[in-house]
């Protein structure tokens, strides 16, 4: 999966724009499958980006459409999606969403993520040995009926108590 | 289809209420470009003229650049033109973060607000819904507190909120605009210009995209820039300090302001350097929109936490004013960007009076009492309320160093360190020349970065004979090739404010030339830009400014530098016994520019 350490992300978004743009050709926050949650007034940014989670919430997808594939990642099958929303609802962080009549999620690129090229500040790494070992159940209900982005809000709002505590601790002399 | 650019052009007549779109115009475009180029010339095209800058017919423009929010990096700003409040003349700033990407996303390049709102509002703008919503409830909130509460409000943390504080809505002449906190529209009083449409906030989302014409060539060329930026030989000091670094360089060429520019050299720099405020109170860096410098930072001092600052802040706030406590400093910077106040006019205001006291032109009574010596913290905490608040002597100094000085007279004019009515920014230009040049003819004042010829001080005497014709451009004593040289990077910073990109890489970094620009603009737009039609699209937009300004009463008379800079030599350190010949330069600029011995351009 890919790895974030958010004490290192300075919340550029370049991750955002490179993922969209290649995938698309275009660039927008929504059109990338890593988006970064900033808080301002307290300093913390957080990509966030699918988990392959231990417990795979999305791929009780009610069409089928959603598999795991050998690197972990998600898939989701154009031809049997229905664009239903499922996947959407049952992610607790917000790492799947529909845009543009696509659910957007993190396909690893193949396997050389461009976020992690693009990432000046290496806060993003890739472990292909974590897999589907990563438990999100505490967030699953702390985020449940939220929107997408108000998922990812949550989930950043809760890192951000580490974040600030390493900060304090390590951050300065 | 017109890649690149938003595709519309939003009005919003906050009188009547009345919403308007328009297509954006591709031919146009090729003469302008867009961000500071679209605005200036919409300005120049509908502006009255002989209006005062508070009443509702001024127009408050926010353009963006046609390949901001795409994958060219630190493409991340926006700029805000209107006549400004504070000086009479064009005004402007520019801001960084998201704000400018996502008025992209949502489909715009230009957003036109005219009139006045009848009561305190914020304009909602996501994709084509646009709305006036009442703001009733944010009156008197600060800037941090208005940009929480309008995003709770909409239950969507990802808005982009450009909002003023409570010194723009009492009408402070240099109050500013702050977009997400922290990323601040500074100069010519732009957060003025909003209050005084009743204006509160811009808030914007975005859920479109930017699309390029040639996306695998605008892939290349960004590739070329990123390559250029990291291989550059200030990479790490930028990417560790940010503009902060220039407190401890300048000191070092003897032109960091100490004591309202009495002096270049401040004894005590290691406590309020760049250096320290990394070592000790920085957690993390922070970057505007696809950057990969990220020279912006997140601190933590005992008392507050913020971004930033930057060095204009953070000198404005120390040794300009002779205080040497940075903890000081850094919580005055977060206090104007939530309060709403321009860094540098504040901070020259109180350094105006400082001289005076020190000088004995004025004392204690003619201040409320307050005691103006050098660093005296109590007395600028108390000056920055009544400021804000417009109480007492405040209601003279919210109006900026040049009223204040006139208004209270006794020779105290000659200390009021302005150019045009705005004020000096923190560069003795005694120790460079070619800012010394920009400063005075720059089109909204006192201020580098209309040109920032930075070149000035790299040192590179061979690239100078090739561009300029002379080593001595290179030279930052030399007041010989700076008109030259500010030819050129006055096109270049427009450039840059017309692309809405990151001056620090652009420019000072010298990261952007007019060649790539073109091919970055024809991959990404589509249109037939070239290196000619860029230049021509910069020389029309810089005459234009000038004649503008003409209009608003600008004469050859204001293209000057305060007395200080003129007659009066630095006393110690690597510039010293320099002083500008400002006249000649101004001289030999004009007639580079072929305008006439009165500063006028001929007439198309």
């Amino acid at each position: 999966m890919l790895v974030i350490d958010p004490n290192k992300c300075s919340g550029c978004r370049r991750c955002e724009t490179h993922c969209s743009f290649y995938h698309s050709g275009k660039t927008g926050h929504l059109g990338a499958r890593i988006k970064v949650e900033k808080i301002e007034i307290l300093g913390v940014d957080v990509p966030v980006v699918c988990h392959q989670c231990k417990e795979h919430y999305c791929t009780k997808c009610p069409q089928k459409a959603i598999s795991i594939t050998e690197r972990g990642s998600i898939e989701v099958s154009p031809t049997l999606c229905d664009l239903c929303g499922a996947c959407e609802a049952l992610c607790p962080i917000g790492a799947i969403e529909i845009y543009n009549g696509i659910p957007y999620v993190c396909d690893l690129c193949g396997g050389s993520p461009k976020c992690i090229e693009a990432c000046e500040m290496d806060a993003i790494f890739f472990d292909p040995k974590i897999k589907q070992s990563v438990s999100l159940a505490s967030f699953k209900k702390k985020t449940k009926k939220m929107s997408p982005a108000m998922k990812r809000y949550e989930y950043a709002k809760l890192e951000s108590k580490n974040i600030r505590a390493n900060w304090l601790k390590n951050g300065r002399e | 289809m017109l890649h690149g650019y938003g595709g519309h052009i939003l009005r919003v007549d906050l009188s009547s209420g009345k919403i308007m779109r328009e297509r954006t115009d591709p031919d146009y475009m090729l003469e302008v470009i867009g961000g500071r180029g679209l605005n200036s010339s919409r300005l120049y095209n509908e502006l009255k003229r002989d209006i005062d800058p508070l009443s509702e017919e001024n127009m408050l423009l926010i353009g963006v650049g046609p390949v901001t929010g795409s994958l060219f990096s630190t493409s991340a700003y926006m700029t805000i033109s209107g006549k400004s409040p504070m000086t009479g003349i064009l005004g402007d700033s520019a801001a960084g973060g998201f704000f400018g990407p996502e008025i992209k996303y949502a489909g715009y390049d230009q957003l036109i607000f005219t009139g006045k709102s009848e009561k305190l509002s914020y304009v909602y703008i996501c994709d084509d819904h646009v709305e006036i919503r009442d703001a009733g409830h944010l009156k008197g909130k600060d800037i941090f507190q208005t940009t929480s509460i309008i995003r709770k409000e909409l239950n969507d943390n990802s808005v982009q909120v450009a909002a003023i504080g409570p010194a723009g809505e009492n009408l402070v002449r240099f109050s500013i605009v702050a977009c997400n906190n922290s990323r601040v529209c500074g100069r010519t009083g732009m957060g003025c210009l909003f209050g005084s449409k009743n204006l509160k906030a811009v808030v914007v989302k975005g859920t479109g995209m930017v699309s390029v014409a040639d996306p695998l060539k605008f892939m290349e060329l960004c590739k070329i820039i990123d390559k250029r930026i990291i291989a550059h030989p200030e990479f790490k000091d930028r990417h560790e300090m940010g503009s902060t670094l220039l407190m401890k360089a300048l000191n070092g060429l003897g032109i960091l302001p100490v004591n309202h520019f009495q002096k270049g050299i401040a004894p005590y720099v290691d406590q309020i350097s760049g250096q320290t405020l990394a070592k000790k109170y920085k957690v993390k860096n922070k970057g505007c929109f696809n950057c990969n410098i990220n020279c912006s930072r997140y601190y933590i001092t005992g008392e507050v936490e913020s971004e930033g600052p930057e060095y204009e802040t953070l000198c404005s706030f120390s040794s300009r004013l002779g205080n040497d406590n940075l903890e000081f400093a850094l919580k005055m910077g977060q206090y104007l960007n939530r309060m709403g106040l321009d860094s540098l006019s504040t901070g020259e205001t109180i350094g105006w009076a400082m001289e005076c006291v020190q000088k004995d032109i004025f004392d204690k009574n003619d201040f409320d009492g307050l005691d103006f010596t050098w660093g005296n913290t109590e007395t600028i905490e108390k000056i920055l309320e009544l400021i804000i608040n417009q109480e007492g002597i405040g209601v003279d100094f919210a109006k900026g160093t040049r009223y204040l000085s006139e208004k209270m007279g006794k020779g105290s004019e000659k200390y009021a360190l302005h150019v045009k009515g705005l004020d000096v920014i923190c560069g003795d230009p005694r120790g460079i020349k070619a800012f010394g040049l920009t400063y005075a003819i720059a089109s909204r004042g006192a201020d580098h970065l209309r040109a920032e010829p930075f070149f000035e001080l790299t040192n590179r005497f061979d690239e100078a004979q090739k561009r300029f014709g002379t080593r001595d451009a290179a030279d930052r004593l030399s007041d010989n090739g700076k008109a030259a040289l500010v030819e050129f990077t006055e096109r270049q910073a427009l450039l840059t404010d017309c692309l809405t990109m990151c001056k620090n890489i652009g420019l000072s970094m010298d990261v952007l030339d007019f060649e790539l620009a073109a091919d970055l603009l024809k991959a990404g737009t589509g249109l037939k830009f070239t290196e000619d039609v860029v230049n021509k699209a910069l020389r029309k937009t810089i005459t234009n400014e000038r004649l503008m300004n003409i209009d608003f009463g600008i004469t050859s008379k204001d293209d000057t530098l305060p007395y200080r800079f003129t007659h009066e030599p630095l006393l110690e350190g690597a510039s010293k016994n320099q002083v500008v010949p400002v006249k000649n330069m101004v001289k030999d600029y004009y007639k580079l520019k072929g305008w006439d011995k009165n500063g006028v351009p001929p007439k198309p």
